[in-house]
């Protein structure tokens, strides 16, 4: 196992509410230094970042999901009170930073002072204070830290004010740790909680009384505790008679008995909220028939800025990687060395550049709206048509990422209280089609679809095109109506969300979420992608034994009987080679399964290769079909040209015993309806089993994505041919 | 006989009232954590679009509801 550095250095977290503006302090702190769950022995997906004090030492910052308190209803909530409460987590901080909206102070302080029921050393950071003095609200910082008992700091993350403050601030904790001696909780147990304490003190040695009660309350699913734990906690929970909801009920309102005045005391607020901006956005943007119009206009941006403004940036990858191959072909001459280089290691970067633009002009989209706090209306607005299908109004947000990849939308159920309809928005998020169906959908669409006008207006392509996405998001939905019938479980289930102000995004953030999706992107998928290009060059290069030499010389034979000229010869010779490669014998294996969806082996090739990561299948043909050194016409901007040639060999292909032509209607389609319902991603399914915790559920996924888009094929190349 | 509560469905647009308590304990426990708390004001601004759930404002905060969730949450008449 590898030794981390960043296990060494001291853990600094971030806590607060949701809409405090954590994210801002945490992309200020840390910069580009930031990633995801690169703790060993992990399971839940985190980010950290190293963050740099002015005496030059470091610390590993930790971004804790926002929480209003300690006692959760989602597993991102989940997550804080486990780490919290457990000192033997890899994630259990030194030193917090408590991040609080100081416009509403008095709704931020609950899970602070929890927090230092716990006994953590806490900086209360007093964050958009820029905005509070704008609405003319005068804090007295030093008051609160006197009533509270810790450091108290007003920054703004927006403006960067007074961050080097929390800095030396934090350092000073970080290297004097509070003395335990001190420990003054700030709620008072009340005479039951205190025997509770008491007993499990004596019985688990757990010596803060505020960490036993809330082991108490969460032992059923806190994941650190043993099996006879468990039961001796169960047992304190029946002969103590313990009430966990009435508890935490009266422990929260006593809280705010006791810090609501210190709040009124220290902070003096105006009057009244006058209307503001967001009230007068929000009559037109959650209105009753404007709000989902403009949703629905906000959606058709997004779908053209995928269809019609990433094709430029795309070609343009595209055409420099065939100079680049085209280069290093004539550089290094003939050989196998420059045939891996430029079929193998170029074509398959290619083919994981070629996506970039496409994942970060959406992720940027998402993440303005999210940002803005556009994404919380439209769950609000949507979450009675969700449920309908056994999902949550927060599943909208994991549908519309996941029209740029399923792994980072699969991530943001995490929100979800309920574990059914998180469940059913996982399942049901790869439906949509990600980007990486697009290329499938170009390539198939240009060659099956022709290029006319229906009714005058429409692209009849285009309309294609629209309804492959229609596809998609339609199967999702049905597939949670059925998996709604099916579960039926009686947990509760919440909507309960806050609508932040509106305001202008802040671009450091949404460069950061793009820039960060985009490397998620290229590290785990690409990968795949890269190593499925170079095994299947090697697979459709070599053969067993002599056979592509035996190939080759009666494929010269044969084509000298024919007198075919000397490219048809080439052309020939090379479709000889491939068959009588590992690749061509493992696809016509593989043909009898596929023929009734009307595929050839080479198809069935495509098909093997991209079962790892779909967005292989364009290139596997390419090279199947013999492209790489002749992709041609670089100059032609208007077209994609590689895609081009690509379409012109595929029209041509016939099947081997029938001499009938393989690219037909009823083929594109049913392959296009394939690659819209088949789970055909490793990134996805790691992800699926992880934020489930266990395969089952990863492999029900792929058996049932795999079977409804095998009989979908079928039936559609049935009904089409 | 008189009821001696209302909920938020019963709310007009742009009506408040003070909330007496919350029903259901495992909202209860979601909703104080908001800073939904017992004599706070609730002010009802909108329906959502398909019905079934209400836009509320509580201090100055937004907060959106369920039917179920709004129709825990007893407000004085």
């Amino acid at each position: 196992m590898m030794w981390k550095e960043e296990d060494r250095l001291p853990k600094v977290g971030m806590v607060g509410n949701p809409n405090a503006g954590k994210s801002t302090v945490f992309n200020l702190l840390t910069g580009l230094r930031q990633h995801t769950g690169n703790f060993p022995g992990v399971t839940v997906e985190i980010k950290t970042g190293r963050m740099r004090f002015p005496s030059g030492s470091e610390a590993t910052l930790i971004d804790f999901p926002g929480t209003y308190s300690l006692y959760p209803t989602s597993s991102d909530e989940k997550l804080v009170a486990a780490v919290m409460t457990n000192p033997a987590d890899t994630f259990f901080p030194d030193a917090l930073i408590y991040i609080a909206d100081v416009t509403h102070l008095e709704r931020h302080l609950l899970l602070l002072t929890q927090l230092l029921d716990l006994n953590l050393p806490v900086i209360l950071a007093l964050n958009m204070s820029d905005t509070a003095s704008e609405m003319g609200i005068k804090v007295n910082a030093a008051k609160l830290s006197d009533q509270l008992g810790l450091p108290v700091i007003s920054i703004s993350g927006r403006k960067e004010d007074n961050i080097q403050r929390l800095l030396s601030e934090l350092e000073k904790m970080l290297k004097a740790p509070e003395k335990a001696s001190e420990y003054k909780p700030f709620y008072k147990l009340t005479d039951q909680e205190k025997q509770i304490t008491d007993a499990i003190r004596h019985n688990l040695s757990i010596e803060n009384p505020y960490r036993a009660l809330l082991i108490l309350h969460h032992h059923q699913w806190l994941p650190f505790l043993k099996k006879q734990q468990k039961e001796v906690l169960d047992a304190i929970a029946i002969t103590k008679d313990f009430q966990s909801l009435r508890t935490q009920v009266d422990e929260t309102l006593d809280r705010y008995d006791k810090f609501m005045p210190i709040v009124r005391e220290s902070i003096h607020q105006p009057p009244a909220f006058p209307s503001t901006t967001t009230d007068k956005l929000d009559a037109v943007l959650t209105h009753r028939i404007g709000g989902p119009v403009i949703f629905i206009a906000v959606m058709l941006l997004i779908f053209q800025a995928i269809f019609d403004w990433s094709g430029y940036p795309m070609d343009a990858i595209e055409n420099g990687f065939g100079l680049l191959s085209e280069w290093v072909a004539s550089a290094l001459g003939e050989g196998w060395f420059t045939e891996l280089l430029t079929d193998g290691i170029l074509a398959g970067m290619s083919g994981i550049l070629v996506f970039v633009p496409q994942i970060a002009l959406l992720f940027l989209l998402i993440s303005i709206l999210e940002e803005v706090g556009y994404m919380a209306r439209v769950v609000f607005m949507f979450d009675k048509t969700m449920r309908r299908f056994g999902m949550n109004g927060r599943s909208v947000i994991s549908l519309i990422s996941g029209s740029a990849c399923a792994v980072p939308a699969i991530m943001s159920s995490r929100t979800i209280g309920n574990w059914q309809e998180r469940l059913i928005t996982i399942m049901v998020t790869p439906f949509v089609s990600c980007s990486a169906r697009i290329p499938v959908y170009l390539v198939l669409i240009g060659l099956a679809v022709p290029a006319v006008k229906v009714g005058g207006i429409f692209n009849a392509q285009s309309l294609v095109f629209g309804s492959m996405y229609a596809l998609g998001v339609l199967t999702a939905f049905l597939a949670g109506w059925a998996m709604k019938k099916w579960l039926r479980t009686r947990e509760p289930s919440f909507l309960a969300i806050e609508l932040p102000e509106y305001r202008m995004p802040h671009w450091k953030n949404v460069w950061l979420s793009v820039w960060e999706k985009v490397v998620a992107f290229v590290a785990g998928a690409g990968k795949i992608i890269l190593v499925v290009s170079i095994v299947l060059w090697a697979m459709s290069r070599f053969g067993p034994g002599n056979a592509i030499s035996d190939a080759t010389l009666t494929a010269h034979q044969e084509a000298r009987e024919m007198r075919l000229d000397s490219t048809q010869t080439e052309d020939f010779v090379q479709q000889r080679r491939l068959e009588a490669s590992f690749a061509g014998q493992m696809g016509k294996s593989f043909e009898p399964l596929i023929r009734p969806l009307g595929y050839d082996w080479k198809i069935g090739i495509a098909l093997l290769t991209s079962f790892a990561a779909r967005e292989v299948f364009t290139g596997t043909l390419a090279v199947l079909y013999n492209m790489g050194s002749e992709e041609g016409d670089i100059n032609d901007r208007t077209e994609n040209a590689a895609k081009a040639t690509l379409r012109s060999k595929m029209k041509v292909e016939t099947f081997s015993d029938t001499g009938q032509p393989v690219y037909t209607l009823a083929t594109a389609l049913s392959l296009l309806v394939f690659y819209a319902l088949a789970m055909q991603c490793f990134s996805t399914l790691a992800v699926v089993r992880r934020e489930t915790g266990s395969w089952k559920w990863a492999a029900m996924q792929f058996v049932a994505m795999s079977l409804l888009a095998y009989f979908g094929a079928w039936a559609v190349y049935r009904i089409f041919s | 006989m008189q009821r001696r509560y209302r909920t938020i469905p019963d709310l007009k647009t742009n009506e408040s009232a003070r909330t007496i308590s919350i029903t259901d304990a495992t909202l209860a426990c979601k909703l104080t954590a908001m800073g939904v708390l017992p004599g706070t004001r609730i002010e009802m601004v909108r329906t959502s679009p398909f019905g079934k759930a209400y836009y509320i404002k509580v201090d100055g905060i937004r907060i959106a509801l369920r039917e179920e969730e709004a129709a825990s949450i007893l407000l004085e008449v």
